[in-house]
């Protein structure tokens, strides 16, 4: 075991030093704009990359082969030491002024794409500063899909190996490339192709060439921050807010398809993957809702600001990125309800998105029917598909299982939050906020989380990792027949 | 469908149901209160419908399949609901939401009401309403322990007395009839046993039996309008809490208990078990908490009220000596969440049930050790018993539907008009059959559209029928032959 805990020092301090060199861009942003933020990035720099060399040091003759249930660990600590890593801009920065708390906290909200923030005013703060946050994003976003679409499945969680099973029949043969670094290194080419796609379609609707990647870094994460406190609301352009859309969405299918797409040069899987056809559905469906809603409680007076508007709040919250224009605020109630709910869903498996994730969510609902159809005819066998494909049992389980450690989790949350003096709405919402990785909540946390206090910041600190890391492979290090052998 | 067997059956129920309203009839002249004509054109009513139907079928005997069990179950309660409507809109003319959510939420044991003067009624409507929660309660019984266990819904194969530990070489008896009666024989037993503490204890003879009904039941209609509050009687109290919390309890357990005189079959039921400790544990972090949060002036006083509303909350009765919506900081949602809980299954009690929650916690653990363990065979186990996958398959089916109808229902009652929390207070207060809920229906329905009473119809309905038995209704496939 003890051997086996100084690979994981190892690979940590290598991912550390990695890690540090991503304040050097910042720096530099620094630099060009002259806007004296300088220092917090070259300290963070030096500190991060002294204590990532160091622990590599100690550890170099590590060389033992990491094993799957290690893989549990190591995504666990990278995402709580990166997270508590980030901090250290944001606290040693005067502008934002945030205690360590609130430095965490941004920080997570950064890596896990959350998209929560506790600045009260973003528009003031040095273009540094701006820079570093968008850029969190998008890193987190990039070790998201490596995440999802490489190690989670691997270890077999919550049904994700469900998505390998997806691949439909012809497709059996193409599988992404075995080894982690080389699908990682694919699909991140992808999500860099997008991410320049996106930026230069902003710049060319007419945002800045900052705002144009900063907001890129932050749609293709699904994360949300924005350079700016109106968030998209402040360019208060319909044809920026529809390439938001169309990026959104991109982001939020399973990045596998968009490889196998690329691989074979043809759109066709897209049309053939159940899981796409449902997220889509979905979509559409709640869209259609809401623009009808929006036009026939007078929110909108004509039926292309009911569309358009329903359209971007509709993507927006579904897949989890968590961008608003400034109207969403006055919506009736029970359409923010509805869209909250949707967040639950979240994104496709194998994306940037948050939620419980689109196939679990149609496995669930198909579970629910089939069982209904199982009491008309008792004896018949009507086992549970997925693209035509039968559903094996242990991806049914692991769905389940998944599910009721969710709402444990979550209702264990909203308790301990509501203990700390949050109304039941808003304390609700904040939670689902951040489990979902969503980002803006409802009631007191629409806007910002700069009113919680404390002890409700480390609660959700919790609830971002336990949503990002799909809550085993947090809640699995705590079981002690983990830790046994 | 053996739709004429169907009508022939429905016949014969109505005919006895009529019967109930007698007792009312006497109560009225009893007390001259002049409700009486109304009760008994309610009676003719029920009388001529019920003759209609039976004679129309007289010959029509066919042995019915457990398909026409799932539409007589959900006609069952409905029917009687409307019927128990007609004293309400005769009598004192209210509109038809009202009257048949009252009544619905009498016959499903709910207890929500739409009346916000209670105390000034007639005391035979006041009967009324406390007997047709007691007459729900009594179907309720024989539905969980006999028929959904037949059905199969909802895991609730688990109950079939055959296969549960305790009764493994006995079950109470084989055919639904001869098992209602011997339940029945319980249910009276605890009822008067009920009526006799409450009077002992200093309510009056109209109130015992009233309240002794619905505490049975686990239903939580009140003859006064501040509810068990009105006695401000810590006797009356404990007694309430103890027959409610026994009404929430497997009444095959009540059975084999009180036939073989062994108190331990209680603690040797898994379910029974957990249950008490989900009472024992709310009871603790309640008064805890509102002591701690200076609700009440002294631990004891938290302690009293604390636990008469887990007590009150976790069997879905309703009663209350509190508005728990006003209680503070995570209390209000504590109790939301042992509503949902429930109590066990074969009982009076609404909510997804202490067994199913029991199951699906351990599917949840189960899959923290699989992960460690990829290879091995991990089994769900009650008691000793492991539990069958296609148990497991239709507990989480159930659960599945239970949320979507819970979070379509908050929809809903929001594009209604209802705030969030009062949406998320109407749904708890229907669908897991508690009463009373939160915001602007944290006491009664009184104040809201009809639309909203409607849903609320539903909700109970959902509820009380374990979601499967009445959603079945609405598949295409279902009436297909």
């Amino acid at each position: 075991m003890l051997k086996r805990l100084l690979t994981v020092q190892k690979v940590l301090g290598l991912l550390l030093v990695l890690f540090s060199f991503s304040m050097l861009p910042p720096a530099v942003v620094a630099l060009l704009y002259g806007d004296g933020a300088l220092l917090p990035f070259l300290y963070a720099f030096a500190l991060i990359l002294g204590i990532g060399a160091l622990n590599w040091v100690i550890a170099i003759r590590a060389s033992h082969e990491l094993r799957v249930r290690d893989g549990f660990l190591v995504v666990v600590l990278f995402w709580v030491v990166l997270g508590l890593s980030g901090a250290i801009p944001f606290w040693l920065s005067p502008e934002p002024e945030l205690s360590i708390t609130d430095s965490v906290f941004e920080s997570l909200s950064g890596l896990t794409t959350t998209g929560a923030t506790v600045i009260l005013r973003i528009d003031g703060l040095p273009h540094s500063m701006l820079w570093y946050r968008q850029q969190l994003q998008w890193l987190g976003g990039m070790g998201i899909i490596v995440l999802a679409v490489a190690v989670l499945p691997m270890l077999g969680i919550g049904g994700m190996q469900l998505y390998r099973a997806e691949t439909p029949g012809p497709m059996k043969d193409t599988k992404l490339n075995p080894r982690i670094t080389e699908t990682a290194k694919a699909l991140w080419y992808i999500y860099l192709g997008l991410t320049i796609s996106c930026a230069l379609a902003y710049w060319l609707a007419g945002m800045s060439g900052f705002d144009a990647i900063g907001h890129a870094f932050s749609t293709i994460a699904i994360g949300g921050f924005s350079t700016h406190d109106a968030s998209m609301g402040y360019f208060d352009s319909t044809l920026i807010e529809m390439i938001a859309v169309v990026f959104m969405l991109l982001a939020g299918m399973n990045f596998a398809l968009h490889f196998i797409a690329l691989r074979r040069r043809t759109p066709v899987i897209y049309t053939q993957d159940s899981e796409l056809r449902f997220y889509l559905f979905l979509m559409i469906l709640v869209t259609i809702i809401v623009t009808l809603a929006l036009f026939y409680t007078n929110t909108y007076i004509d039926w292309e600001d009911s569309f358009t508007q329903a359209l971007f709040q509709t993507v927006s919250i579904g897949t989890t990125t968590g961008f608003t224009t400034d109207a969403f605020y006055y919506w009736p109630p029970f359409i923010e309800i509805l869209l909250l709910f949707l967040a639950f869903v979240g994104g496709c498996a194998g994306s940037t998105g948050g939620g419980i994730k689109v196939i679990r969510f149609l496995l669930l609902i198909k579970q629910g029917l089939r069982e209904i159809g199982r009491l008309i005819h008792p004896n018949a066998q009507l086992p549970v598909r997925i693209g035509g494909k039968v559903v094996s049992h242990r991806v049914v389980d692991a769905v389940w299982g998944f599910f009721s450690l969710y709402v444990a989790t979550f209702t264990l949350m909203y308790l301990a939050l509501a203990a700390t003096g949050l109304d039941l709405l808003t304390a609700f919402s904040a939670v689902a906020a951040c489990i979902n990785n969503l980002g803006p909540g409802l009631g007191t946390v629409g806007a910002h989380y700069y009113d919680m206090h404390d002890a409700g910041i480390w609660i959700l600190c919790v609830a971002m990792l336990l949503g990002r890391l799909e809550i085993f492979t947090l809640l699995v290090l705590f079981s002690p027949a983990f830790w046994r052998r | 469908m053996h739709w004429r067997a169907i009508l022939r059956l429905f016949g014969i129920l109505l005919l006895l149901y009529s019967i109930s309203f007698l007792p009312s009839i006497l109560v009225s002249l009893w007390y001259a209160d002049g409700q009486w004509p109304a009760f008994a054109t309610s009676l003719l009513i029920t009388v001529s419908a019920g003759l209609i139907l039976w004679l129309s079928n007289l010959r029509k005997r066919h042995p019915l399949s457990v398909r026409d069990g799932f539409l007589i179950v959900t006609l069952f309660w409905a029917v009687l609901g409307m019927l128990g409507a007609l004293p309400f809109i005769i009598g004192l003319n209210w509109d038809i939401a009202d009257a048949v959510f009252e009544s619905i939420s009498g016959f499903t044991t709910t207890g929500a009401t739409v009346i916000e003067e209670i105390d000034r009624l007639p005391k035979s409507i006041l009967y009324h309403r406390q007997q047709i929660q007691w007459l729900g309660g009594m179907g309720v019984i024989v539905l969980a322990v006999a028929i959904l266990p037949l059905l199969g819904v909802g895991g609730m194969q688990l109950y079939r007395a055959e296969t549960s530990g305790v009764a493994k070489h006995e079950k109470p008896t084989p055919r639904i009839a001869e098992t209602a009666r011997a339940l029945w024989t319980l249910y009276f037993a605890l009822t008067a046993a009920c009526a006799l503490s409450f009077w002992i204890a200093g309510m009056s003879t109209f109130d015992a039996i009233g309240h002794a009904f619905t505490t049975v039941a686990t239903g939580g209609f009140s003859t006064h309008d501040a509810s068990i509050a009105y006695f401000d009687s810590i006797a009356i109290e404990l007694i309430a809490s103890f027959f409610m919390l026994a009404g929430g309890i497997n009444f095959v357990i009540h059975f084999l208990a009180w036939r073989k005189r062994n108190l331990w079959l209680y603690l040797n039921d898994t379910e029974v078990s957990a249950y008490l400790l989900i009472f024992l544990g709310g009871v603790l972090a309640v008064s805890i908490s509102l002591f701690l949060a200076a609700a009440y002036p002294s631990f004891l006083e938290a302690l009293r009220h604390g636990s008469f509303q887990v007590a009150s909350i976790l069997t879905s009765t309703g009663f209350s000596t509190a508005t728990f919506g006003l209680w503070p900081l995570q209390i209000p949602l504590l109790l939301i969440m042992l509503s949902f809980t429930g109590g066990c299954g074969g009982s009076t009690a609404g909510g997804i049930k202490v067994l199913r929650v029991l199951i699906l916690l351990k599917l949840g653990l189960r899959q923290l050790k699989q992960l460690t363990h990829p290879h091995a065979l991990i089994n769900v186990k009650i008691g000793q018993r492991p539990i069958m996958e296609d148990v497991l398959f239709s507990i989480w089916g159930f659960y599945v539907l239970y949320v979507i109808v819970c979070l379509g229902l908050t929809l809903a009652m929001m594009a209604a008009g209802l705030d969030l929390e009062s949406a998320i207070g109407a749904v708890v207060a229907t669908v897991n059959l508690l009463g009373p809920g939160l915001g602007v229906v944290a006491t009664t329905f009184a104040e809201v559209d009809d639309v909203v009473k409607w849903l609320g119809v539903f909700g109970m309905l959902a509820g009380r029928l374990e979601i499967f038995t009445l959603l079945i209704l609405f598949l295409p496939a279902y009436w297909r032959h």
